[in-house]
C-alpha cells in the first residue's frame, strides 16, 4: 500500500495555512501514530477518526498507521482536521481513490457515529484554500453558507463521513435526513438615536464620531444615556463595504460567534465587555494560539467600555497597540498571532466615584482628580472627543420636542461626510479625518486665521492644550464635511472646541 | 527705575577665579546668609575667612559654635571640593556670579543689618540658563503662595502671571509645587517674559521631585537662581534664608495663598523690611489658604486683583493705567451678536441644557452648540451636571476692579 495524501487548513489568528496530511499503512503492530506538532483535540482526533469510520460502513487497517502533517513545525490545534486523517487514512487502505483528494480541501470534525460537524474559522480557512490555488474545499454541511462566502472555489458540503466516501468514489449519495438549516435568527431591531431624548448634545457627538471615526469618551451622571449613546454608534455607521465584511466575519468565525443563519457580518459589530474582564479577553489571549478578543470582535465596529475608569490600568494600556496600528499581534508559545482590529473606541465614565450628581456628591475633590487620572494619559492622548453628558431635566425635554432624528437621517448625513472626507483624502493612506495627525492636518490644509481665532485665545488661557488644539482642527474638518464645507470655518471649529476644553477632563489637561 | 532700592557701601573687588571658589567653599562651611560671615568677607576678603575658618582660627563675631561646625564640615570637604563643585554644576550648565561680576544685580542685592530676621546679602549665586540676571530681574516681581493651593488660588495665579509675563515683566518665585508652580507655569507658556526660580538648593538638584520637568523647563526659557552649594539639599532654614533672596530680587512680591502660619508671609515679611511694595490677593474669608493673605493686607499690604494692579505699583507712573479695561461690558463688546443672544439665554444658576437654551434664545440647537464654546474660553459660562450656567462674571458680577470705565 502506498502513501496517500489529504488535505486541511490550520489556522493561526485569522490567517490560515495549507497543511497536507500524509498516512502510511504498513506491517507491524496495530496502533496509530500522529506527527507534526497536534495539540489535546487534534490528538484526541485518533479515537474519533477510527469510530467514525467503523461506523461509516467502512474498515479500519488493522495494521500500523503513521499520520504525518506538515509543514511540521507548524503548531496545529483544534478538531477541523478529522475529515482529512479520515480520508487520507481510508485512501492509504485503498477504500477511496487518491486523485479525488488531490484537488481537494477537507475541513470538518468528526462524530463517532460518522457525524460531520460544524467548526469555527470555516471563513478564513476556506479563503487560505482559495489562495493556495485549491478549487475545491468539502465543509461541514452547517458551515456551508460560510464557506461559499469565499468566490473562486467550489464548496461541497457533507453532513456524514459516508458522505464524504461517497462523494469522493462517485457513489450514489447516502440517503441522510437534510441538515436542518437553521433559520436566520431575526434581525434585532436597531437601537435609534431618537430614542436618547434630552441630550441634543450627545447625539450630536455621536454623529461626529461616526462622521469622522474619532474616538470618544463620554463623561456625566449616572442616568445620563451615555450607554444609550455608545450603543447607537454602531448603528449610524454605514454599513461595511464587502472586504470589511469578511474581514469581520473572519474574525467571528475564528471564535466561533457567527450565528449560523447569517454567516456574513454586514453591521458594525458592537462590543462592551464588563470592566472586570482581563486584558487578554479584551485584546486575545488563550495559552496556546491566542484567540480574538473583544477588540477584534469590534473591528470595523464599535468597542465600548463602560465604566472606563474601573478597567485594569493594564487591560486599557493593551489598547494602545490596536488603537496606533490597527490591528493587534499576540504571541504565545504557538506562534503569533494577528488579529485585525480597527475600531472606534467609547469610553465611558462618572465625573467621581461615588458617582452622585453634583450636589450630593461628596467626593474630595482630589479623589475626583484621580478617578478619571485612572485613564492613562498616552490611551486619552488617541481619544478626540471629550464629551460632557448632563443630567437631563425636565425643561430640556420640553425644549427638545421635534427636535430630534432618527438614526436613519443621522447615518445618510454620516455617509455623506464620510465621502467626502474620502475624495478629499484620495491617495492618502487615511480614510477619516480620526487616523490623521493634527500637524499634517494643518499642514497640508492649513487654515486662516480668522476661524481659529476663539482656539487660539483657549490655548493662551490654558482651556486647551497644544495636543488639543490638533485634535480640534481634527474635529473641525469632520463638522466641516457634515455641513457639506470645503473647509471648517470659524463656527465649525468654535463647534470642535467644546470636545477639547479642559473642563470636561481636567486632570487631563493638566 | 522706581524700585526703591538702597545702595551700601559693599566691598567689591575685581572678580577672580580664587576669590569666587572661596566664596564658593564659605557656601559649605557655612549656611548663607551669616551677618558675621558676610561682614568678614568684605573686611578681609574671602579666601582670607575661608582659611581662618579651614584652620579653626577665631574670627571677630563668629560664635564658637559656629567656627566649629565650620571647621568640621571644612575637614569633611576637602582642598579641592571647591574646585570639583565648579565642574558640577558646569556640567549641568549653570555658572558661579559674584559681586562685582557684570550680571550681577548689585543694586537689588545690597542692604545692612537692618533688623534682626533679615539675613545677609548672598555672598554668591549660581545660575542656570541663558539670559543675564540682572536685565531678567530689572522688571521682575515675585508671586507665592501656598503649596496646598486651591483651585481658586492656582486659577488667580496663573491668569495674574500670564498677564505679567504677557507685559514684559519677569516672574519670580520659589519653584514649589501650588502657587510657585502656577505662577512659574503660565510665565513659561506666555513665552513673552522670562521666569526665574530661586532654589533653597543647589541649582542642579530637582526639588520638589515632582517639579523636575517644570525646573528643566525653567532652566531652558528662564533662570534657576541659588546661593546654595551644588548638590546641596533644602532644609527649613535654607527656605526662610531663601525667601529673603526672592524678595530681594523683585520689586515687590505678591501672596496669592497663604495659610496663617505659612512660609510665604516670611518672603512678604522680608520684602517688607527690603522696603520692596507687598501685594496680597484676598481669597474667600472661609477660606484657611488665605487667612494669611488677610493678614498682609490687615497689617498694610496692598490689595491687589490683577496684573494692571500688580504694575500700576511696582512699574513707572502711568504704566499700570494701560491696563486693558476687563470685565463684563469690554468682553460683551467683543462677542458677535448671536453668540451674545446664547449668553442671554444662558441661566444664572441650575443649569441648562442646550435645547432649553436654543429654545429661550429663539435660535437653532446648531448655533447653540457653536458658541457655547466661545462663551467657555471668555470665562462667561460654565458645565454643571445639569447642562450649562452663567459664571459670575458672565452673570454681571464680575470682581471688576473700582474706579474704572
Amino acid at each position: 500500500m502506498a502513501v496517500a495524501r489529504t488535505y486541511a487548513v490550520a489556522l493561526v489568528g485569522v490567517r490560515g495555512q495549507l497543511v497536507e496530511v500524509e498516512a502510511d499503512v504498513m506491517q507491524g503492530i496495530p496502533g496509530l501514530v500522529l506527527t507534526g506538532l497536534p495539540d489535546a483535540a487534534l490528538n484526541e482526533a485518533r479515537d474519533r477518526v477510527r469510530s467514525a469510520v467503523n461506523n461509516s460502513g467502512q474498515v479500519w487497517p488493522g495494521r500500523k498507521i503513521t499520520l504525518a502533517l506538515s509543514p511540521a513545525w507548524l503548531p496545529k490545534r483544534g478538531s477541523s482536521f478529522d475529515l482529512a486523517l479520515a480520508a487520507a487514512v481510508l485512501a492509504a487502505s485503498g477504500a477511496l481513490p487518491t486523485d479525488a483528494l488531490e484537488r481537494r480541501v477537507l475541513i470538518g470534525e468528526l462524530g463517532l457515529d460518522g457525524q460531520v460537524r460544524a467548526v469555527k474559522g470555516v471563513l478564513p480557512a476556506v479563503l487560505a484554500a482559495a489562495e493556495a490555488g485549491r478549487d475545491r474545499v468539502v465543509v461541514p454541511s452547517l458551515n456551508a453558507a460560510e464557506a461559499s462566502l469565499v468566490p473562486g472555489i467550489a464548496v461541497e458540503p457533507v453532513s456524514s463521513l459516508r458522505g464524504l466516501v461517497a462523494l469522493l468514489t462517485g457513489a450514489e449519495p447516502p440517503d441522510e435526513p437534510l441538515v436542518e438549516r437553521p433559520a436566520c435568527p431575526p434581525e434585532e431591531p436597531l437601537k435609534d438615536l431618537l430614542d436618547v431624548a434630552g441630550q441634543v448634545g450627545g447625539r450630536t457627538a455621536v454623529e461626529i464620531s461616526a462622521a469622522g471615526g474619532h474616538h470618544l469618551m463620554l463623561v456625566g451622571p449616572p442616568g445620563s444615556g451615555k450607554t444609550m449613546l455608545a450603543e447607537r454608534l454602531p448603528g449610524i455607521l454605514p454599513a461595511l463595504t464587502r472586504a470589511a465584511a469578511l474581514e469581520v466575519t473572519a474574525v467571528h468565525s475564528v471564535a466561533g460567534l457567527l450565528p449560523a443563519g447569517s454567516p456574513l457580518v454586514t453591521r458594525p459589530p458592537f462590543q462592551d465587555p464588563h470592566h472586570t474582564s482581563t486584558a487578554a479577553s479584551i485584546v486575545g489571549g488563550g495559552s496556546h494560539i491566542a484567540a480574538p478578543g473583544a477588540a477584534s470582535l469590534a473591528h470595523h465596529g464599535v468597542l465600548f467600555l463602560d465604566e472606563a475608569p474601573e478597567f485594569k490600568g493594564t487591560v486599557l494600556d493593551a489598547l494602545r497597540q490596536p488603537l496606533e496600528s490597527g490591528r493587534l499581534a499576540i504571541r504565545r508559545v504557538g506562534g503569533t498571532a494577528v488579529y485585525p482590529a480597527r475600531f472606534t473606541l467609547a469610553l465611558a465614565a462618572n465625573p467621581c466615584p461615588c458617582g452622585k450628581e453634583e450636589k450630593a456628591c461628596t467626593c474630595r475633590p482630589d479623589a475626583r482628580r484621580r478617578y478619571l487620572a485612572r485613564l492613562s494619559g498616552p490611551l486619552l492622548d488617541r481619544i478626540d472627543m471629550h464629551v460632557a453628558v448632563p443630567q437631563v431635566t425636565r425643561a430640556e425635554l420640553l425644549a427638545e420636542n421635534g427636535v430630534g432624528e432618527t438614526s436613519a437621517a443621522v447615518a445618510e448625513r454620516v455617509l455623506a461626510a464620510r465621502d467626502r472626507a474620502a475624495h478629499r483624502l484620495a491617495g492618502t493612506s487615511w480614510q477619516v479625518n480620526g487616523q490623521i495627525p493634527g500637524v499634517e492636518l494643518l499642514r497640508r490644509w492649513p487654515l486662516p486665521r480668522s476661524a481659529t481665532r476663539t482656539a487660539e485665545r483657549a490655548l493662551d488661557n490654558g482651556m486647551l492644550t497644544a495636543r488639543g488644539y490638533g485634535r480640534v482642527v481634527r474635529l473641525a474638518w469632520t463638522l466641516a464635511d457634515l455641513t457639506g464645507l470645503d473647509r471648517p470655518v470659524e463656527d465649525t471649529v468654535n463647534q470642535a472646541l467644546t470636545y477639547r476644553l479642559s473642563d470636561v477632563l481636567p486632570a487631563v489637561a493638566a | 527705575m522706581s524700585g526703591p532700592d538702597v545702595q551700601v557701601d559693599v566691598h567689591v573687588g575685581v572678580p577672580d577665579e580664587a576669590d569666587t571658589l572661596a566664596r564658593l567653599e564659605l557656601a559649605r562651611l557655612v549656611e548663607p546668609g551669616s551677618w558675621p560671615v558676610h561682614q568678614a568677607v568684605e573686611r578681609h576678603g574671602a579666601a582670607a575667612v575661608r582659611d581662618r575658618l579651614r584652620a579653626g582660627d577665631p574670627l571677630p563675631g563668629i560664635s564658637p559654635a559656629l567656627a566649629e561646625g565650620a571647621r568640621g564640615r571644612a575637614s569633611a570637604y576637602g582642598a579641592s571640593g571647591a574646585i570639583a563643585e565648579r565642574d558640577r554644576l558646569d556640567a549641568v550648565g549653570g555658572r558661579l556670579i559674584v559681586p562685582g561680576d557684570a550680571e550681577w544685580p548689585t543694586a537689588r542685592l545690597s542692604w545692612g543689618p537692618v533688623c534682626p530676621q533679615l539675613a545677609a546679602p548672598p555672598l554668591l549665586l549660581q545660575v542656570r540658563g541663558a539670559g543675564r540676571l540682572d536685565e531678567t530681574v530689572e522688571r521682575s516681581v515675585a508671586i507665592v503662595g501656598a503649596r496646598a493651593a486651591t483651585g481658586y488660588g492656582t486659577y488667580v495665579t496663573g491668569t495674574l502671571s500670564l498677564q505679567l509675563a504677557d507685559r514684559g515683566w519677569t516672574v519670580l518665585s520659589g519653584g514649589a509645587y501650588g502657587i510657585d508652580a502656577a505662577a512659574h507655569r503660565a510665565a513659561l507658556d506666555s513665552g513673552r517674559a522670562a521666569t526665574v526660580a530661586v532654589l533653597a538648593c543647589g541649582v542642579d538638584v530637582a526639588y520638589p521631585r515632582g517639579n523636575d520637568r517644570l525646573l528643566a523647563r525653567i532652566a531652558e526659557q528662564g533662570l534657576i537662581v541659588s546661593e546654595h552649594a551644588p548638590g546641596a539639599s533644602p532644609t527649613r532654614v535654607r527656605f526662610l534664608v531663601r525667601n529673603r533672596l526672592i524678595a530681594a530680587l523683585g520689586r515687590g512680591v505678591v501672596v496669592v495663598e497663604a495659610a496663617a502660619r505659612s512660609g510665604s508671609l516670611s518672603t512678604a515679611n522680608r520684602a517688607a523690611d527690603l522696603d520692596r511694595h507687598v501685594m496680597a490677593v484676598p481669597g474667600p474669608v472661609t477660606s484657611a489658604q488665605s487667612t494669611g493673605c488677610h493678614v498682609l493686607i490687615r497689617g498694610g499690604a496692598h490689595l491687589v486683583s490683577d496684573a494692571g494692579e500688580v504694575i500700576a505699583l511696582v512699574g513707572a507712573p502711568g504704566e499700570g493705567a494701560m491696563t486693558e479695561p476687563r470685565g463684563e461690558a469690554r468682553v460683551h463688546d467683543d462677542l458677535p451678536i448671536a453668540v451674545r443672544s446664547v449668553l442671554e439665554a444662558v441661566p444664572v444658576r441650575g443649569g441648562a441644557g442646550e435645547a432649553t437654551i436654543a429654545r429661550a434664545a429663539g435660535v437653532p440647537v446648531l448655533l447653540v452648540q457653536q458658541s457655547l464654546p466661545v462663551l467657555l474660553v471668555h470665562g462667561l459660562v460654565q458645565r454643571c451636571d445639569t447642562g450649562w450656567r452663567l459664571t459670575p462674571l458672565g452673570a454681571g458680577r464680575p470682581a471688576a476692579s473700582p474706579g474704572r470705565q
